[in-house]
């Protein structure tokens, strides 16, 4: 018997209306283990190359990993896959929340959706029991609106809901899923992708208990990693603002990216810092399945309330666009989450568009007349509402910046600031090295979540020497060492996406490892997983990414950043003077993962030259 | 008994998955004697446990198969019980619920209740010298014919209501 994992795959067609069920197959595993690297293998083995993304024969896939559901803390994610709409290469985003749970208590480890349904859908999933529905009086709704009324049709509060909103139904490029109102799968339109299928929303009602191979062993490590938590020295900072501490934190590093990456200092930062949320708004905790930091929080304002908003969110909605209104980024934080957009994606068309104004590179006029200067709520709000709804220059908007750029013209596209069409997170990395790197070469585009190589912000100078023999690696400054951390670190977030558990424990808390993992994995599910079994797949996994993006059409000119991080020195704050001298490490980077000189593995070194 | 203070409940469902694996070594909100109801929208997380009420409706039980421990815990004979799933019905705020055909309800862990170790918020605490403490009386007519998903939701939005008055009372005074 397999234990840890559902058990089952679920093939779902919409067009035919056709379901099946498969037995999850243990040697497939051990090669995958689950979540991102089973979608993304999946992709590898069965998604036509050429496929348009929007097209019905594009792929869907929800994953969920192995231990997820069960006893182990921090393990609530799930991850989304398929051919990105917004950036024609391997798409994918995790969130958190309660839905992967459920579907493992379901009994399944992936849902794979084809096919494009004439009207629009969604698929119901009790156990054994699968039914696509229809959800013509769903359309249209919000993500709020449609969660409730599932709910309320199902009878059955405790049902969990990935839906999308209108931007997912308007086939907005950026567009999110969210399960639980909140837990956005921001990145790369997986929304989109739901809409292109005619799917509103999956709802799963999992009443199955799931077992593991070893139980008492598979305690221990459950309660020692809990404990490990619990005496992190970032704990109480982090159970109490979660990842909004990033505000005060990279400024004082100066790479709070404010007016859109002209500077690494905002003034401002107390009056939309992590602290004052706090502070002034929020009034409880809340969680993930199963963790005991509790990160995240319910806040309410005098208008508005809700849960969030996340350091990304915050950022781009308060320094990156110019703006201090706290309570107008709460806000927004909720129409975001409410219609369905990425706010990272969203934010950056914005930030791009007030940079071009401010440069006289596009006028108002040729903006609808809306005025983009910095800090602005009256437009961000009005723009966000056409992109939407596809209304006027929102149409423009809602196809992501890389595009809208390339439409503009006239020299905007050098404020594009997105790697391979996906657009940067709300972290300067010219003070930041590591992350630098990890941006040009992440298997999703422009993304720091595919190595998240938090050490360098560590200064643990001893641990570095001890674990790669190179000081400097601590030191976010320094260049030297970069490309062996990220080589490491790629391994270790993969590692936390296929467990499908939280990177702030598994990497920035630097609390997982392919040890422990190994540990975990093999008294979990009973599967033989050896730290080297775990190692070869995580390998094979970031290959097999990199093939399939080549086949994507990947050059590796693409793996760099956007010129301002190359060229233009920080003018301010404590990264002063920096740029980061990127194409050095990444022919480095390919050096250590074998790669040749063009970036591309060599088995298949031939076939692609 | 187990008193729960959902004002700072984040919603984790450690106490569930705590349950779940200390009576069965498996893991599944079916298998919880606690049941956490999450209402995102009014941003409520309200773990809904058996409260040792005044009234013990669930006594009515036809076959004699339940009765009530020392620690003021429900005991149910598994030889006398015929999962007939009366308790169950009449149950007002949800506590006893059938799944594959056993009637689960808190057993407060012969005295060492496994959810309020897991709860790192304190939003469970447990109280051995309270018992009989709570009146579930002005739930049960609006409990008639409810599953226990919708009786756990109904109690959960009623109990919850002050702490949304001491919120919306801070944050929009």
């Amino acid at each position: 018997m397999l234990h840890g994992y559902g058990g089952y795959i679920l093939r779902v067609d919409l067009e035919t209306g056709h379901i099946r069920r498969e037995k999850t197959d243990p040697k497939y595993m051990m090669n995958v283990i689950g979540g991102r690297g089973l979608n993304s293998t999946r992709l590898y083995d069965e998604l036509r190359r050429d496929v348009d993304p929007l097209s019905p024969e594009n792929m869907l896939l929800i994953g969920v990993g192995p231990l997820t559901g069960t006893l182990l803390p921090a393990s609530a994610y799930t991850t989304i896959s398929g051919k990105s709409p917004m950036t024609g290469i391997l798409g994918d985003s995790a969130a958190g929340g309660f839905f992967g749970a459920e579907l493992k208590q379901a009994g399944y480890d992936q849902v794979i959706i084809t096919g494009k349904r004439d009207t629009p859908c969604y698929l119901l999933i009790t156990n054994d029991n699968v039914e696509i529905r229809d959800a013509s009086h769903l359309w249209g709704r919000d993500i709020w609106e449609t969660t409730t009324a599932l709910r309320k049709d199902l009878g059955d509060n405790a049902v969990q809901i990935a839906a999308i909103g209108p931007a997912g139904e308007n086939l907005v490029k950026f567009a999110t899923v969210a399960c639980n109102n909140s837990r956005m799968f921001g990145r790369t339109g997986m929304g989109c992708l739901f809409g292109a299928k005619n799917l509103k929303a999956i709802a799963v009602r999992g009443k199955r208990r799931l077992t593991v191979a070893d139980t008492l062993t598979y305690a221990k490590l459950c309660e020692k990693l809990e404990t490990d938590i619990r005496h992190h020295p970032e704990y109480a900072q982090r159970h109490a603002m979660g990842s909004t501490l990033l505000m005060k934190a990279l400024n004082g590093i100066g790479i709070l990216p404010t007016r859109h990456f002209q500077e690494g200092v905002c003034d401002y930062v107390d009056d939309i810092s992590g602290e004052t949320l706090a502070k002034k708004y929020k009034v409880k905790n809340k969680s993930c399945f199963n963790c005991n930091i509790h990160c995240s929080r319910y806040f309410i304002t005098p208008t508005h309330e809700g849960e969030g908003p996340e350091y990304e969110t915050l950022c781009s909605y308060t320094s990156r666009l110019g703006n201090s209104d706290l309570e107008f980024a709460l806000r927004m934080s909720t129409y975001l989450n409410r219609m369905g957009l990425d706010s990272l994606s969203s934010g950056e068309t914005i930030g791009w568009a007030m940079e071009c104004v401010q440069r006289g590179l596009i006028t108002k006029e040729d903006l609808d007349g809306i005025d983009f200067t910095w800090g602005n709520t009256q437009t961000i709000e009005q723009i966000l509402e056409m992109i939407t709804h596809r209304r006027g220059i929102g149409d423009a908007f809602a196809e992501g910046t890389r595009s809208l750029a390339r439409r503009f013209g006239k020299g905007t596209e050098t404020y594009a600031f997105h790697v391979k069409g996906l657009d940067m997170i709300c972290g300067d990395p010219r003070g930041i090295k590591a992350f630098g790197l990890c941006y040009a070469i992440a298997s999703r585009g422009g993304d720091h979540l595919r190595a998240e190589p938090f050490f360098e912000l560590t200064e643990r100078y001893d641990e570095a020497e001890k674990r790669w023999g190179i000081r400097e690696i601590a030191d976010r400054l320094a260049v030297k060492g970069k490309a062996v951390l990220v080589e490491h670190t790629e391994r270790q977030a993969l590692l936390s996406d296929c467990l499908t558990m939280c990177k702030n424990i598994g990497l920035s808390m630097d609390l997982m490892n392919i040890d422990f993992a190994s540990r975990l994995l093999t008294a979990g599910t009973g599967l033989r997983f050896t730290p080297e079994r775990v190692d070869d797949a995580l390998k094979g996994v970031i290959e097999r990414d990199r093939l399939l993006n080549i086949d994507f059409g990947i050059k590796p000119e693409q793996d760099t950043l956007p010129e301002r991080f190359r060229t233009e020195p920080l003018k301010e704050g404590a990264s002063k003077g920096h740029t980061v001298p990127v194409e050095e490490m990444v022919r480095e980077y390919y050096k250590l993962k074998g790669w040749d000189e063009r970036g591309v593995p060599p088995a298949q070194s031939g076939k692609h030259a | 008994m187990i008193v729960v203070d959902a004002a700072v409940c984040s919603g984790c469902s450690r106490c569930e998955v705590a349950c779940s694996f200390f009576h069965s070594g498996k893991v599944g909100r079916a298998g919880a004697r606690i049941k956490v109801v999450k209402m995102e929208e009014i941003g409520i997380d309200y773990p809904v446990v058996c409260q040792h009420c005044i009234e013990r409706y669930c006594l009515k039980c036809p076959e004699n198969a339940i009765e009530i421990g020392a620690l003021g815990q429900v005991i149910i004979s598994p030889t006398l019980c015929t999962a007939c799933g009366l308790c169950e019905a009449l149950c007002p705020i949800g506590a006893i619920e059938l799944f594959e055909e056993i009637p689960y309800v808190c057993d407060l862990c012969g005295g060492d209740p496994r959810c309020v170790k897991a709860c790192t918020l304190n939003a469970i605490r447990y109280e051995p010298e309270t018992t009989q403490a709570v009146a579930l009386k002005p739930f049960k007519r609006k409990s008639r014919n409810r599953s226990p998903e919708e009786k756990r939701v109904q109690f959960a939005l009623a109990a919850s209501e002050p702490i949304r008055e001491t919120w919306l009372s801070k944050r929009r005074a």
